[in-house]
């Protein structure tokens, strides 16, 4: 036995566990659970073709002026209409949309930038865009560009039926795509927290197989039940509106951008009895309360401030797509926001963070051990510690072995 | 041990073991008396309960949403309408003889709403009988050889383009109209075509265009609208038939008029087209009426029992009771409405619902007695009109084009004063809107719902997987009796064959007879018996005696030919049962007790009991019944009382029968007629 034992496999040993400590540090110290809330993204689609589901894209029009009225930007929000009812022969008003038969309000004005529509509004477009594998000649503004910090608020409405939506009336998106793509998205780390929110038959389906950690989901109705719509507009002669749409963007119309509404309230006023079906939220992949979690973190772009004494403090271009516990903490709104525009330059550099602490040279200057102390101390994760104490016990052993020997 | 008794067992059944398919087939052939009895019975039974199975219709297409936008239909449009009305009644305009000032006038006005208009002269056709053309267009080549300048008609139609839509589509509306003789009725047709297509030219809403062809019906309505469709769909493109029309200088007069009149309009002298059609509807105002409210009745059968498909008529209805509340009617055999025996069984029927209701509460079946009644007068009718295979309308001619068309016929309660004729052009006119509009949001053609069915009234329908049954049950002991005969005939003697030469010899001399046609109906029908009978009897004395002579006579020889008729009437019927439902279905009600109870008179002569002289009345008053004048006089004296019943009736109706292609006609020529004489003589076999 002991001709085996040479310096170098002994050596190769010590540094065994030193290279699995460092990752578990580098793992834990990753930005997944350390990153802040960043930016918001909208990705709304509307699934149905065909004169009679003017509805379906008078709906994705009424929250796509929603959620630009709250404050996402255009640039942040992925459109996706399959159909053009605007221009429409049979509307009865050219290039007008509306969501109410009293003609108010025109969802078709000026400032509606559609990204995706008619017979581009595909599942695999639609999977392409969440999961962000493009095409290279796919531009950046039909891209979904958010990062481990988005918020990403996904609308979808159409026609649906147990675990599945349809599309373009030749295709279905199932609960396994959806379930599929959200996960990829999380291991690419496309998002902090996801809120999707289906206005389609049996929408509850629709999230069964969701798994991923951070996801909320609302949908319009149960299994086995059907969204209505709400009410026809005899002269355009068609349904408008559907009913979960015409309540939420009721529930809205109430709030401007300041307002604290919370999701839980929005949750809260839906009326099965005016819905003519229940809606239903799923929550458990969720971690923080409903109560506390405001509507624009979701359906607006407001986002925590923290004061800074320093409003420039040492933001180097390079350290930026680097994710840093204390710095993210120092920054302000804007710098956040600037940094976003940053890391998105940056291109794909964020995945490169695990290798390079792996190798111990930029992990190791940045002290793991104060960390490691810091995290041990806390002992906030019992996962963790349990991990730290295996590894601790590898050399050990491996030591007492030898000096048996 | 085990294994010697297997083997010992199957020595013992050295023969295959017969499939248990093929033991069924043997066991039914066995038992085809009681098998027979039983479908039949079961036959008559499920005819009789398909008004009770009728469904309510519903709306299938997504795309129609009819109802759902409010009609634009204003006083404006309707006053518009009146205008017309006054002019096309004013004495003035009926000075012309040809009529030619009210197809100005006309015109005129379709011109002051913007719309392309074209004159489109057509010669009216003789009908050309087309034995196998029963579901094809007619033939476009035809050229008729004498052209006379003084028997043409002119449609005028005018054509509205939808403002933003792609011109692929269109809408026909057809508005029959006579020029020389005019009732009010048809003038108001027009008013109210005309404030239809008055607001049709100011709406943005128009995905196909809109086609409106007022019918030049002097030579009769389905003519004006084939002769015009011909055209739309077959462009000629021989150069003799143009100048051959150009010719009468009456034609000519007319167009010139026009185009110097309103030079740089929309007017052309050239055949106008539009997109391919996706419905049609034609609208007639019916003259004098009884009914005490208006209804609107209407005609959907086309040529061989074809129907539109029934999301159109479900739309007509549907917006004609709940929006504009007229009442809606489609044909009745009325003289059934009155039928004692048809009420009892409506409240046998219903008791029984009852009774099943008690038992369980989730049957729901039944109806009431006076609706069963109704459904049942509605449903013959329907019947009778799909085996007929006439159209009953001008929106027969759409329908060999694969245009789902239907006749509405409004018959508003009279009175002549201003403010009904109002009501009437504001109703029907925002029905004819809304069904317009309603076929505008269409994407695809009809396709949705059935376009095989029955009605039993304006809202319920048996559809083709119920009355199939009937007709199903009603034929199937038909093999099995023929098989069980053949091999009952057999197994006594080997050698036979049926007499097979008298159904050829019936359809010649069918066919013989046609030609003749100077003579007045009752001569010619009697001539048609008189030769058919001679070439029968020749026929028989040549080829079946000498045979039958050649053969020893056998006791079985009957039993041969009685199944090679019921093969026969088999086959026939599942052909015709392809091409026209409705016809197979009255043939195999006339047909299949005849053939299955067929018997050599003598045989129950001289066995003289009392189960044979039943079967003897049986085989002599069906025998008769099943004769096809005899069934039509029968029926006909039924409907309409025997006193008007006519020996020339039934020769007109196989005349008319022949000259709208029907394929019943070939059906009565090729299988019932020859399957009858085949029953008779099997009556009157000497054996």
């Amino acid at each position: 036995m002991e001709t085996f034992i040479n310096p170098k496999s002994l050596f190769h040993l010590l540094l065994l566990p030193c290279l699995l400590l460092y990752s578990s540090i580098a793992y834990n110290s990753s930005p997944v659970e350390a990153a802040m809330h960043t930016n918001n993204w909208a990705v709304l689609v509307c699934t149905s073709r065909f004169w009679f589901n003017y509805r379906h894209m008078a709906n994705t029009l009424s929250l796509y002026r929603t959620v630009k009225r709250l404050g996402i930007p255009d640039e942040r929000i992925i459109l996706m209409l399959a159909d053009d009812m605007a221009c429409n022969t049979r509307n009865k008003y050219p290039a007008q949309v509306f969501n109410n038969e009293n003609h108010r309000l025109n969802l078709y004005g000026d400032n509606v930038e559609v990204d995706y529509r008619g017979y581009e509004v595909t599942v695999e477009n639609f999977l392409r865009v969440l999961t962000g594998r493009h095409e290279t000649a796919v531009p950046r503004s039909k891209r979904l560009l958010s990062d481990e910090g988005s918020h990403i608020l996904l609308y979808m409405t159409g026609h649906g039926g147990d675990e599945f939506l349809k599309f373009q009336d030749s295709e279905e998106l199932q609960s396994h795509d959806l379930a599929d793509a959200v996960k990829q998205m999380k291991e690419k780390h496309r998002f902090k927290e996801l809120l999707i929110m289906v206005d389609t038959c049996q929408a509850a389906t629709l999230f069964n197989q969701l798994q991923s950690p951070g996801v909320l989901a609302i949908g319009s109705s149960m299994k086995g039940e059907n969204s209505y719509s709400h009410h026809l507009d005899s002269d355009v002669g068609v349904s408008v509106v559907d009913r979960f749409t015409y309540y939420t963007l009721a529930f809205f119309e109430r709030l401007n951008i300041y307002d604290n509404a919370s999701l839980s309230s929005l949750f809260s006023s839906y009326n099965p009895s005016l819905l003519m079906s229940t809606a239903y939220y799923r929550k458990d992949l969720y971690k923080r309360r409903l109560e506390e979690v405001p509507v624009t973190n979701f359906f607006g772009s407001v986002m925590e401030t923290i004061h800074t004494d320093a409003a420039y403090k040492a933001l180097s271009r390079r350290n930026s797509g680097r994710f840093e516990d204390e710095m993210s903490l120092d920054q302000s709104v804007h710098h956040i926001e600037r940094r976003m525009l940053i890391k998105v330059n940056d291109g794909y550099e964020i995945h490169d963070i695990n290798p390079e602490l792996l190798q111990g040279e930029e992990g190791a200057s940045k002290c793991p051990w104060s960390t490691f102390r810091n995290k041990f101390q806390k002992a906030e994760n019992v996962d963790s510690l349990v991990n730290y104490g295996l590894v601790a016990m590898i050399p050990l052993l491996v030591i007492s072995t030898w000096l048996v020997q | 041990m085990a294994e010697t008794k297997e083997k010992s067992l199957s020595d013992e059944k050295p023969k295959p073991r017969v499939r248990p398919i093929v033991r069924l087939g043997i066991f039914l052939i066995s038992h085809s008396f009681h098998v027979s009895v039983v479908c039949c019975t079961a036959g008559v039974l499920a005819l009789f309960l398909l008004p009770v199975l009728a469904k309510n219709t519903y709306i299938s297409e997504n795309a129609l949403m009819p109802g759902s936008a409010s009609p634009m239909l204003s006083n404006q449009h309707v006053s518009d309408g009146n205008r017309l009305v006054k002019d096309l009644t004013n004495p003035n305009s009926k000075s012309s003889e040809t009529g030619i000032e009210s197809h100005k006038i006309i015109a005129q006005y379709m011109l002051d709403l913007g719309a392309e208009v074209s004159f489109h002269k057509f010669h009216p056709q003789m009908n050309q009988f087309h034995p196998l053309h029963f579901f094809s267009s007619p033939d476009s080549g035809k050229i008729q050889e004498n052209y006379s300048c003084s028997s043409y008609g002119i449609n005028t139609v005018g054509i509205i383009r939808a403002p933003r839509g792609d011109g692929k589509e269109a809408i026909v509306l057809v508005t029959p109209y006579n020029a020389l003789k005019s009732g009010f009725g048809e003038a108001l047709s027009l008013g109210i075509a005309y404030s239809v297509f008055s607001l049709l030219t100011q709406v943005t809403w128009l995905a196909k265009d809109i086609i409106w062809l007022v019918a030049d019906s002097q030579y009769g309505e389905y003519a004006a609208v084939a002769a015009w469709l011909r055209e739309y769909q077959t462009p000629k493109f021989s150069s003799l038939s143009a100048p051959n029309a150009e010719m009468c200088p009456d034609v000519n007069n007319l167009f010139e008029l026009k185009g110097h009149s309103i030079s740089g309009s929309k007017f052309s002298n050239s055949f106008r087209r539009a997109g391919t059609m996706a419905a049609a509807l034609v609208l007639k105002v019916r003259d004098q009426n009884e009914q005490f409210e208006d209804t609107i009745s209407i005609y959907a059968e086309a040529s061989n029992g074809q129907m539109p498909n029934l999301d159109l008529i479900n739309v007509v209805n549907y917006l004609a009771v709940h929006r504009q509340g007229l009442r809606v009617n489609v044909e009745k055999l009325w003289s059934l409405l009155n039928s004692s025996w048809l009420k009892s069984l409506g409240e046998i029927f219903e008791s029984l619902a009852k009774v099943a209701k008690s038992l369980y509460p989730k049957w729901k079946f039944g109806i009431p007695a006076t609706e069963y009644v109704e459904g049942t007068a509605t449903l013959a009718s329907s019947l009778y009109y799909q085996a007929l295979g006439v159209p009953t309308g001008p929106h027969g001619a759409f329908r060999d084009y694969q245009v789902d068309a239907i006749t509405l016929e409004i018959s508003p309660k009279f009175s002549l004063d201003k403010v009904w004729r109002n009501d009437i052009l504001l109703r029907g006119g925002r029905l004819i809107e809304g069904v317009i509009r309603s076929v505008n949001n269409l994407l695809e053609k009809f396709h949705q719902s059935f376009f095989l069915y029955l009605l039993t009234s304006p809202s319920k329908f048996v559809s083709v997987g119920v009355y199939m049954i009937a007709f199903a049950l009603l034929i199937a002991p038909l093999p099995m009796v023929a098989a069980s005969l053949y091999v009952d005939a057999n197994s006594s003697s080997k050698r036979s064959k049926g007499d097979s030469s008298t159904p050829s010899a019936i359809t010649d001399t069918d066919e013989h007879s046609i030609a003749i046609r100077s003579w007045s109906p009752t001569t010619s029908f009697m001539i048609w018996v008189l030769l058919s009978i001679l070439s029968l009897l020749t026929l028989n004395s040549v080829l079946a005696s000498p045979l039958a002579c050649a053969k020893a006579t056998q006791e079985k020889e009957w039993a041969l030919v009685k199944s090679v008729t019921i093969s026969s009437v088999f086959i026939g019927l599942g052909l015709m049962s392809v091409i026209n439902f409705a016809t197979a279905e009255i043939g195999a009600l006339l047909m299949v007790p005849m053939c299955l109870l067929a018997q050599p008179l003598k045989l129950d002569v001289r066995a003289g009991t009392l189960r044979s002289f039943c079967r003897m009345i049986c085989n002599l008053v069906l025998g008769h019944i099943a004769f096809p004048p005899a069934a039509f006089f029968l029926l006909k004296g039924m409907l309409d009382g025997f006193g008007n019943a006519n020996v020339g009736d039934f020769w007109m109706w196989v005349e008319s029968l022949w000259a709208w292609n029907s394929a019943t006609y070939l059906f009565i020529g090729m299988v019932q007629l020859p399957c009858w004489v085949l029953c008779i003589s099997i009556l009157f076999h000497t054996c």
